[in-house]
């Protein structure tokens, strides 16, 4: 046919979009990364500027060396670390135990224990009678707080779930056959075939918890308990600066606390991306 | 859970094991379930006793006093307390349309880029902020917006003549016409990239057939874009919009980061409310705090419920 032979591809439509495309985006990559980027060149920056510089002015490192030396950050941010392992451990070890559990479907009770779980996304008890709680437990003014309080999410116990439920059940059924005790399949078959799973959320548990703000502000005033966020943001935004001695400006000092904070896991970040992504994608297969 | 037996297909009739056999048998799950249900009790379901303190006057310094329902007669004639309530759901709800709606745009337009390593790239870069904690970025934005020598955006309104140079700036988080803007693009910075993440997975499940259709057909992209990627995301986008929906009560961290006394009327939400109430009273009275949560959690029950409905309606499966 005629018509054929004189269709053309409408190339220059498309490079034309495409152009648009890649500065738009080129735009948005921008406005992500040049917040980021003045945090990092400011913390360098031995003066404090406002303007966004791409390299300092005055290249050096003694914001950081006042935030390492400074005995006040010392403390909060061990705690950080040890309650972010911690937490994660524990909420990997819960969620897979409840995950593994809930796809015994010929178990009694797993019904009800599905329903424990899911009632305690319709309703909580709320900040003070959880309070109240914690304080009956010792667990005021205790950085221990951060890891159990972490412990239980149910939303991480489903993707789990999920994750196991994909695994093929006549895996099950031979290693029950060949006689392998629950812990046995739990150990030995479920948890090897489960690890980018548990790479995924253990990664958002220790995320959380080194996230978490809110929780010590709420229950910690006891200043060796506290975390690395709460000293953080107190420094910045509530004037509450651990040290008088400044070697260099304030802003620096700021700067170079905020990078501390995000360093661990920005530095994990590139060889984790996949795992944090497929977390997500569990969830998302089962919605 | 009838004692009748099962009978297959060919008449062979299959005996159910007695209860006791099959618990016993299950003996080794209901260990591994142990110390979930442990933390379950203590952590979840032991604080949901502590809200019939809603109906006593509890304060630190003696015992529970019964008082009725004191609390919620003093809650709903307190202006502060429907400010917050009124604050939760507008800015939970504005928060959560704008944010879809820029996920959704980011993935549609992501999703056309053709060269493989720009778009990673990209997804790395607009991922980043996600996992920033709410007080990290609090406080890079706070030290931006500051009025002092330092603040990026004072500096520059200053340098281009908006704000008068040798003024004192203007201190945004601390202003009621500033502070809800503020708190929606801080949002969409830290949240757009990481809510495309589900869109994108969806969008990559699309039948590429589908588009070489629309190539015969004549359709240009923005065609294409129109009329197959945009409804195929149609699904996700209501999934993705009931699920928060029904968190929208749950607003707290975010807002308890960024707010200050001088702008409580546009910023105070129910949770921070609360926490005020309690944490930054010298004596505080733990039953009026409970029935403002308990009054939280309830309107979120019925929101989860409402949206669990509305997405067993729409979708054919609920939520939880």
């Amino acid at each position: 046919m005629a018509e054929a032979a004189v269709y053309r591809k409408p190339k220059k439509k498309i490079k034309m979009f495409d152009v648009i495309n890649y500065i738009v985006f080129i735009l948005l990559g921008l406005i992500i990364i040049v917040p980021m980027w003045k945090v990092l060149s400011d913390s360098f920056n031995a003066v404090g500027v406002y303007q966004f510089r791409i390299w300092p002015d005055k290249f050096s490192v003694d914001g950081y060396k006042t935030i390492i030396e400074t005995q006040a950050l010392y403390r909060p941010f061990i705690n950080s670390v040890v309650t972010t392992i911690l937490g994660a451990l524990l909420g990997l070890v819960l969620s897979t135990l409840g995950g593994y559990v809930l796809i015994q479907f010929e178990m009694p009770g797993r019904s009800l224990f599905a329903g424990m779980l899911l009632f305690t996304m319709i309703f909580s008890g709320g900040m003070i009678p959880e309070y109240l709680v914690m304080k009956e437990l010792g667990l005021v003014n205790n950085m221990w707080i951060l890891v159990f309080k972490h412990g239980i999410n149910v939303y991480n116990i489903v993707l789990m779930r999920n994750f196991f439920e994909g695994i093929p059940s006549s895996l099950y059924e031979a290693a029950k056959i060949d006689g392998c005790s629950p812990m046995g399949i739990f150990f030995r078959i479920v948890l090897p075939l489960s690890k980018a799973a548990l790479a995924s959320i253990g990664l958002m548990f220790a995320v959380t918890v080194w996230n978490d703000y809110s929780t010590v502000k709420i229950y910690i005033t006891d200043n060796d308990q506290v975390n690395f966020q709460y000293k953080l943001r107190n420094m910045i935004m509530d004037g509450d600066t651990p040290t008088t001695a400044y070697k260099v400006s304030q802003n620096t000092l700021f700067n170079a606390g905020i990078i501390c904070a995000i360093l661990p896991f920005m530095m994990l970040y590139p060889f984790l991306q996949q795992y944090f992504v497929k977390g997500v994608n569990i969830g998302a297969v089962k919605e | 859970m009838g004692k009748k037996n099962n009978v297959t297909a060919s008449g062979i009739e299959i005996r159910k094991k007695s209860l006791g056999l099959r618990i016993w048998n299950h003996r080794g799950y209901y260990i591994m379930f142990l110390p979930v249900l442990i933390f379950l009790l203590i952590f979840n379901y032991w604080p949901m006793l502590g809200v019939r303190y809603a109906l006593y006057d509890y304060k630190p310094v003696g015992e529970p006093v019964f008082v009725g329902l004191k609390h919620f007669t003093k809650m709903f004639s307190t202006d502060a307390f429907w400010t917050a309530f009124k604050n939760t759901l507008e800015l939970s709800i504005i928060k959560l349309f704008l944010s879809t709606f820029a996920s959704v745009i980011v993935s549609i337009f992501l999703n056309e880029m053709g060269n493989l390593f720009a778009k990673k790239t990209l997804q790395t870069i607009i991922y980043l902020p996600h996992f920033m904690s709410w007080a990290v970025v609090a406080s890079i934005f706070s030290l931006f917006l500051s009025p002092s020598s330092t603040g990026m955006v004072n500096g520059l309104l200053k340098d281009w003549g908006i704000v008068a140079k040798d003024g004192m700036g203007i201190y945004f988080l601390a202003d009621e016409n500033y502070w809800r803007p503020i708190y929606y693009v801080i949002n969409l910075w830290k949240d757009t990239g990481w809510g495309t993440i589900i869109f994108l997975a969806t969008l990559s499940g699309i039948n590429p057939e589908l588009y070489e259709a629309g190539d015969i057909d004549g359709a240009t992209r923005l065609q294409k874009m129109r009329y197959i990627t945009l409804p195929a995301l149609a699904n996700t986008i209501i999934t993705v919009l009931i699920l928060n929906l029904a968190k929208v009560m749950n607003l707290f961290e975010s807002v308890f980061v960024l707010y200050n006394n001088a702008v409580y009327s546009v910023a105070d939400v129910c949770a921070t409310y609360i926490y005020r109430q309690t944490f930054a009273m010298a004596l505080p009275n733990y039953g009026y705090s409970t029935a403002v949560g308990l009054f939280r959690s309830l309107v979120g029950c019925v929101l989860v419920i409402v949206c669990n409905w509305a997405s067993k309606k729409t979708r054919g499966r609920g939520i939880i």
